[in-house]
């Protein structure tokens, strides 16, 4: 199926909508694409290989499988032991005034 | 192309009918293309009894589809939208005649003047609208002309398999999803997913074009989405994310609009790599993210506050809310590792965290946190309530990385 013959409305141009300020509501951050009273679009052409996909960012395993290990579009460990931040610090200064920080409890 | 007239048009028609080429029949089908011009200007004010004359003129039910090609392209210069989709409905009835007897090759020119019957029922509804007539009858009629196309897919049992009218079944299916999403009737779409299940000799889903696949995929997971069916969700946007053409910028945000929030309660979350290629989605989930990430729980409320609009118009505030769940932990976590990783944590240390973090809870409440906490599958102990102590499991990982939850969706 060429481009033309897969039609449709044409998509609207989207730099229009973005150069203009939301005025109403400036808070509310522009979503392009998602504002647009628009639909899933007909695809240019009908079939296309892996090579044309995100499938090779898999690395041969199955999508959606548990692990995302090798897939750089996804990360799926991020628990970090060695926190630093303001919030760590001031929740470590705040648990050892409280004397439940830095000694194990007594039960 | 020259300008055509009548005669031509009907012998590039038998011409394509003889050669069976389906491109060029959906293209002679086409009302916006010159063709189309140019026999506007050969017929002034054509009429079904003007045209009469042409009837029987080249094999039936091509000479009826063609006077009536006429009459579309006639409304649509005089910009008629609502005749224009009556001619168009007379039209694709008249195809139907046809396309129910020949194979496969015919799909294009199908796909083709369904899509055209869609588009005009929506230029007629605005006209309609425009008239001050409210309502989508005419978008909802154009569902129901391309849902008679699908059983017509589906009853194909003489073609050779390669050659079947099966192979339009997905890409119809699609559009008639696409109609019913159009006019939020997504309702009616039951109709046609039971009647795919019930034709089991239909192909397998991915040895269809990728096209249809990815967009029977998307719209498949999105009426799972609204239904609140969220691991069915996942898998098929999933699946169309990964399939769709890496091209077809737009449709990925749109799969991925709803996807990143899934996936976060799994435990995946979106990677730098992935956010810079999708700007808008960026701006959108990454303050959520990164409170997420830092157990932000205050900066996660604002987030939600200023996105609020914007997430109810796409059906995600009530999914983002829950997604508080997913910073809470981090909190939690955080006061299990600041506090060394004991096994043993008093209930006050949690409720120093939700304080800090800015929720202003009492101990009671921070105890039914951390009780549904523990309930949901993100903390693994129990609460000793007698000595205000949560018992952190002895024998698996107290805060278990979410990605190894069972069932992430079971307690939202």
């Amino acid at each position: 199926m060429s481009a033309a013959a897969s039609s449709s409305k044409p998509a609207a141009e989207p730099t229009a909508k973005v150069a203009e300020p939301l005025k109403e509501d400036e808070n509310q951050p522009a979503l392009g694409v998602l504002e647009e009273d628009d639909e899933f679009e007909e695809f240019a052409v009908a079939d296309w290989d892996d090579s044309q996909t995100n499938l090779a960012h898999l690395g041969g395993t199955v999508p959606g499988s548990a692990k995302s290990k090798g897939d750089k579009l996804w990360e799926d460990n991020w628990d970090d032991d060695d926190i630093e931040d303001d919030f760590s610090v001031q929740l470590r200064q705040e648990l050892t005034k409280k004397g439940q920080g830095v000694e194990p409890m007594q039960h | 192309m020259p300008a055509m007239n009548f005669s031509t048009f009907l012998m590039q028609i038998a011409d394509a009918l003889r050669g069976e080429k389906g491109p060029e029949l959906a293209y002679l089908l086409k009302p916006i293309e010159d063709h189309g011009k140019s026999l506007v200007k050969e017929f002034r004010n054509p009429t079904r009894q003007s045209l009469s004359y042409y009837e029987g003129s080249m094999e039936s039910p091509w000479d009826e589809i063609a006077i009536q090609y006429v009459l579309v392209v006639n409304h649509c210069a005089k910009r008629r939208a609502i005749e224009a989709f009556k001619e168009e409905c007379t039209l694709v009835s008249l195809f139907f005649r046809y396309f129910t007897s020949n194979t496969g090759w015919t799909l294009p020119a199908l796909f083709s003047i369904l899509r055209d019957l869609r588009d005009l029922a929506y230029d007629a509804d605005l006209e309609g609208r425009q008239r001050g007539q409210e309502g989508t009858e005419n978008m909802e009629e154009a569902a129901r002309v391309i849902s008679r196309a699908f059983t017509i897919c589906v009853t194909d049992r003489q073609s050779p398999k390669a050659e079947s009218r099966r192979w339009g079944v997905y890409y119809v299916v699609g559009l008639v999803l696409k109609s019913y999403f159009r006019v939020k009737r997504i309702s009616l779409a039951k109709n046609i997913l039971r009647a795919i299940e019930a034709n089991p000799d239909i192909p397998a889903l991915h040895q269809y074009p990728r096209s249809h696949q990815v967009t029977y995929r998307y719209y498949i997971g999105m009426l799972d989405f609204l239904g609140e069916e969220f691991a069915k969700s996942e898998q098929q946007l999933t699946l169309a994310f990964y399939h769709c053409h890496t091209g077809a910028h737009r449709n990925l945000v749109r799969i991925l609009t709803y996807l990143i929030p899934l996936r976060m309660f799994r435990g995946h979350f979106p990677s730098r790599d992935l956010l810079d290629k999708f700007p808008v989605l960026d701006d959108l989930y990454t303050p959520f993210i990164s409170a997420i990430r830092k157990g932000d729980i205050r900066g996660f409320d604002a987030s939600l506050e200023r996105f609020e609009r914007r997430l109810v118009d796409l059906n995600l505030y009530l999914t983002m809310e829950r997604a508080r769940e997913l910073c809470m932990r981090e909190i939690f976590r955080r006061v299990y590792v600041v506090s060394q990783k004991q096994s043993r944590i008093p209930i006050s240390s949690f409720h120093s965290g939700l304080l800090l973090a800015g929720d202003d809870v009492s101990v009671e409440e921070a105890e039914c946190l951390v009780a549904n906490m523990i309930y949901k599958g993100f903390v693994k102990g129990y609460i000793s309530h007698e000595k205000q102590t949560v018992v952190l499991s002895a024998k698996s990982v107290p805060f278990p990385p979410l990605a190894e939850r069972a069932t992430p969706y079971a307690t939202l």
